[in-house]
C-alpha cells in the first residue's frame, strides 16, 4: 500500500505540522493519525528530535482506538525507556490495559498513581471513564460527583456528567451541569442550545420558556446555528399551542415561530440554490412547517 | 565650565569593557543552568487546588452568573453564602503561615535563591572591582552630580572629575540589569538569569504568598458574592435577535475537505 506522503505528495514537515494541529485542536480522526504517524515514526524518527515522544503519545492513543495494539505497544516500549517512573506514561499504559479490556489490572494502575500523587487529575478520570465502559453509569456519576467536588473547574468534566445524566433521564441535574459550562464560557452558542434543549425537554411551562429563551441566545451568539433556529420555532409553537397561556403570550410567541418559520424558509432557499433536488426539499420544509401551523390554531 | 574631553586608551575597550560584558554574560547563563537544576518540586496539597478551583468558581458565578437563570444563580450564590451552612461560612482551612524559620523547604528555597543570585553577584563584582581598579571605564552618555561620585568612581581618587566618567565595577553592574533583555532572547522568558525579575518578586513575596491567606481569600469572595445581584442578560433577547435577519452568508458556500491533506 501507498505510503501517506506518496499518496498525497506532502513532506515529512507537513505531516509532522499536520499532527501537531490535530493535536492542538483536540482531533479524534484515530485512522489518520495512525497512518500518518506511524509513517513518521518508521521512517523519520531521527528527524523530529524532541518532538518524537509527544508524536509517540498521540499515537499510542489513536493506535488503541483503531485496535492496532502492536503499533501501540512498540510506541509504549519507547515512552517507558525514555521517560521511566512517569506518571503520564503509567496513565497510557493504563489507557491500554483499557483497551484489552483488562479493568481490574488498569484500575489497579490508577490507584498506584493516585496513592503517589493525590492531585493527579488523569487518573481519576480514567477511573470513571473504566466504570463508564463497564456500563456501571451510577457508579460513574458517583465518582464523577466526588471528583467535582475536588475539582470544580474542570469543564470536561461537567460535561461528561451532564452526558451521564441525559442519558439517565436525570435532566434537572444535566441541566446544572449544563449551566455550570454556560458560566465559564458565556459565547460558546453550543452550551446554550444543549441547555436549551435538555429544558424543552423537561417540559413545563417555566421550562419551555427558557428553552426558547436560550434558543434564541443561541441564535444570537452564531446566526447560523439551524438546529437552534429549529429549536426556536418548535418551543414557540409549543409555548402558543398550549391551551393555559393568556393572550398577550400567545401573540408574542406566534410572532416567533413565525419569524423563525420565515427564516428556516429562508436558510433552505438558499442552500438549494444551485442544485435540483434542491425543489423538493424546500417544499418539504415548507409542508412541515405548515403542519405545524394548524395544530397552533 | 566646559569639561575637556578625556580620550581613553583603546586598549581599555579592547581589555576591560568587552571582557566585563561577555563575564556578566556568561556568569548569567551559567545561572540560568545551574537554577534550573537546582529547582525542587513544588508540590500542591489536593485541599490547595481545590480550594484555588473554588475560589474561581465564585469569581466566574459573579461575573458569569447573568447569563444562567435567575432561580440557578440563587441556588448558587445560596450554597456559598448561606449563613449557617454556606461553603465560605463553613470551611475554615488550618493556616500555618509558612515562616521561614519553621518550613524546611522555604529554608532551603531561601538559600537556593540567595546562592544562585546573590553570591555570584558579589563575587564577581568584588573580582572586578579589585581586577579592573584605578582608571576610568566609560562615560555615561547623562550628567551625573557629584553625589554619585564615591559610588560609580570606586578606584579612582580624582575630585574634579566628571561624575559621568565611571568605573569597571559600575560597567558591570549596568551589564547585569542592560543584559536582561538579551537573556530573554536567548534562554526564553521565564529565565533564572533573570536578577533584577528575583529582586522584584523578593519585594513583592508576601502579596503571593496564597497558601497562608486562604481563609482571608474566602472572606473576600463571601463580600463579594453578598454584594453581587442577578441581570439577567437574556431579558429581552429575542426582541433584539429579531430587530434583523439572520446573517446566513457563508453557510453553504465551502467544500467539504477531502482526504488528510
Amino acid at each position: 500500500m501507498a505510503s501517506v506522503s506518496e499518496l498525497y505528495d506532502v513532506t515529512w514537515e507537513e505531516m509532522r505540522d499536520k499532527l501537531r494541529k490535530w493535536r492542538e485542536e483536540n482531533y479524534r480522526n484515530s485512522e489518520q493519525i495512525v497512518d500518518v504517524g506511524e509513517e513518521l515514526i518508521n521512517e523519520h524518527a531521527s528527524k523530529l528530535g524532541d518532538d518524537i515522544w509527544i508524536i509517540y503519545e498521540q499515537v499510542m492513543i489513536a493506535a488503541l482506538d483503531c485496535s492496532r495494539d502492536d503499533l501501540a505497544w512498540s510506541c509504549l516500549q519507547e515512552l517507558k525507556r525514555q521517560f521511566p517512573g512517569s506518571h503520564r506514561v503509567k496513565r497510557l499504559a493504563g489507557m491500554r490495559l483499557e483497551a484489552l479490556e483488562r479493568y481490574e489490572d488498569a484500575t489497579k494502575l490508577y490507584d498506584s498513581i493516585l496513592q503517589d500523587d493525590p492531585t493527579n487529575t488523569a487518573a481519576r478520570k480514567r477511573r470513571i471513564a473504566i466504570l463508564k465502559a463497564q456500563g456501571k453509569s451510577a457508579e460513574a456519576i458517583r465518582e464523577l460527583n466526588e471528583y467535582l467536588e475536588q475539582f470544580v473547574g474542570d469543564q470536561e468534566a461537567w460535561h461528561e456528567l451532564s452526558e451521564l445524566y441525559i442519558n439517565e433521564h436525570d435532566y434537572g441535574k444535566a441541566a446544572f451541569c449544563l449551566e455550570e459550562l454556560m458560566m465559564t464560557n458565556p459565547h460558546n452558542h453550543l452550551y446554550c442550545e444543549q441547555y436549551a434543549e435538555v429544558k424543552y425537554t423537561q417540559g413545563g411551562m417555566e421550562n419551555l420558556e427558557l428553552s426558547r429563551r436560550y434558543f434564541a441566545q443561541a441564535l444570537k451568539l452564531n446566526n447560523r446555528n439551524m438546529r437552534a433556529l429549529f429549536g426556536l420555532c418548535m418551543s414557540a409553537s409549543h409555548i402558543a399551542a398550549s391551551p393555559k397561556v393568556s393572550a398577550k403570550v400567545k401573540k408574542d410567541n406566534m410572532k416567533y415561530a413565525a419569524w423563525a418559520t420565515a427564516q428556516i424558509n429562508r436558510a433552505y432557499q438558499l442552500a438549494g440554490r444551485g442544485t435540483k433536488e434542491s425543489k423538493c426539499s424546500v417544499k418539504a420544509v415548507e409542508e412541515m412547517l405548515e403542519s405545524m401551523q394548524i395544530t397552533m390554531s | 565650565m566646559a569639561e575637556p574631553e578625556l580620550l581613553l586608551d583603546s586598549n581599555i575597550r579592547l581589555w576591560v569593557v568587552l571582557p566585563i560584558v561577555f563575564i556578566t554574560f556568561l556568569v548569567g547563563v551559567i545561572r540560568h543552568y545551574v537554577s534550573i537544576l537546582l529547582q525542587s518540586d513544588k508540590k500542591l496539597t489536593l485541599e490547595q487546588v481545590s480550594d484555588s478551583q473554588v475560589l474561581i468558581r465564585s469569581r466566574i458565578l459573579r461575573e458569569n452568573g447573568k447569563y444562567i437563570p435567575k432561580q440557578s444563580f440563587l441556588m448558587r450564590k445560596f450554597y456559598f453564602n448561606n449563613q449557617e451552612d454556606g461553603f465560605f461560612k463553613k470551611t475554615k482551612r488550618k493556616v500555618v503561615p509558612p515562616s521561614p524559620m519553621t518550613d524546611p523547604s522555604m529554608l532551603t528555597d531561601m538559600m537556593k535563591g540567595n546562592v544562585t543570585n546573590v553570591l555570584p553577584m558579589i563575587l564577581i563584582g568584588g573580582w572586578i572591582n579589585w581586577t579592573f581598579s584605578g582608571f576610568v571605564t566609560t562615560k555615561v552618555p547623562f550628567p551625573l552630580t557629584l553625589r554619585f561620585k564615591p559610588m560609580l568612581q570606586q578606584g579612582i581618587e580624582l575630585l574634579s572629575l566628571d561624575a559621568s566618567w565611571v568605573s569597571s565595577a559600575s560597567w558591570y553592574f549596568l551589564n547585569v540589569f542592560g543584559l536582561r533583555s538579551m537573556y530573554s532572547l536567548i534562554l526564553g522568558q521565564d529565565n533564572g538569569a533573570d536578577q533584577s525579575r528575583i529582586m522584584q518578586e523578593q519585594m513583592s513575596g508576601a502579596a503571593m504568598a496564597m497558601p497562608a491567606d486562604t481563609n482571608k481569600a474566602f472572606k473576600a469572595e463571601w463580600e463579594a458574592l453578598e454584594l453581587t445581584d442577578h441581570q439577567w442578560a437574556l431579558e429581552s433577547v429575542e426582541e433584539e435577535l429579531m430587530s434583523k435577519e439572520l446573517d446566513l452568508d457563508g453557510m453553504f458556500s465551502s467544500e467539504l475537505p477531502t482526504g488528510i491533506f
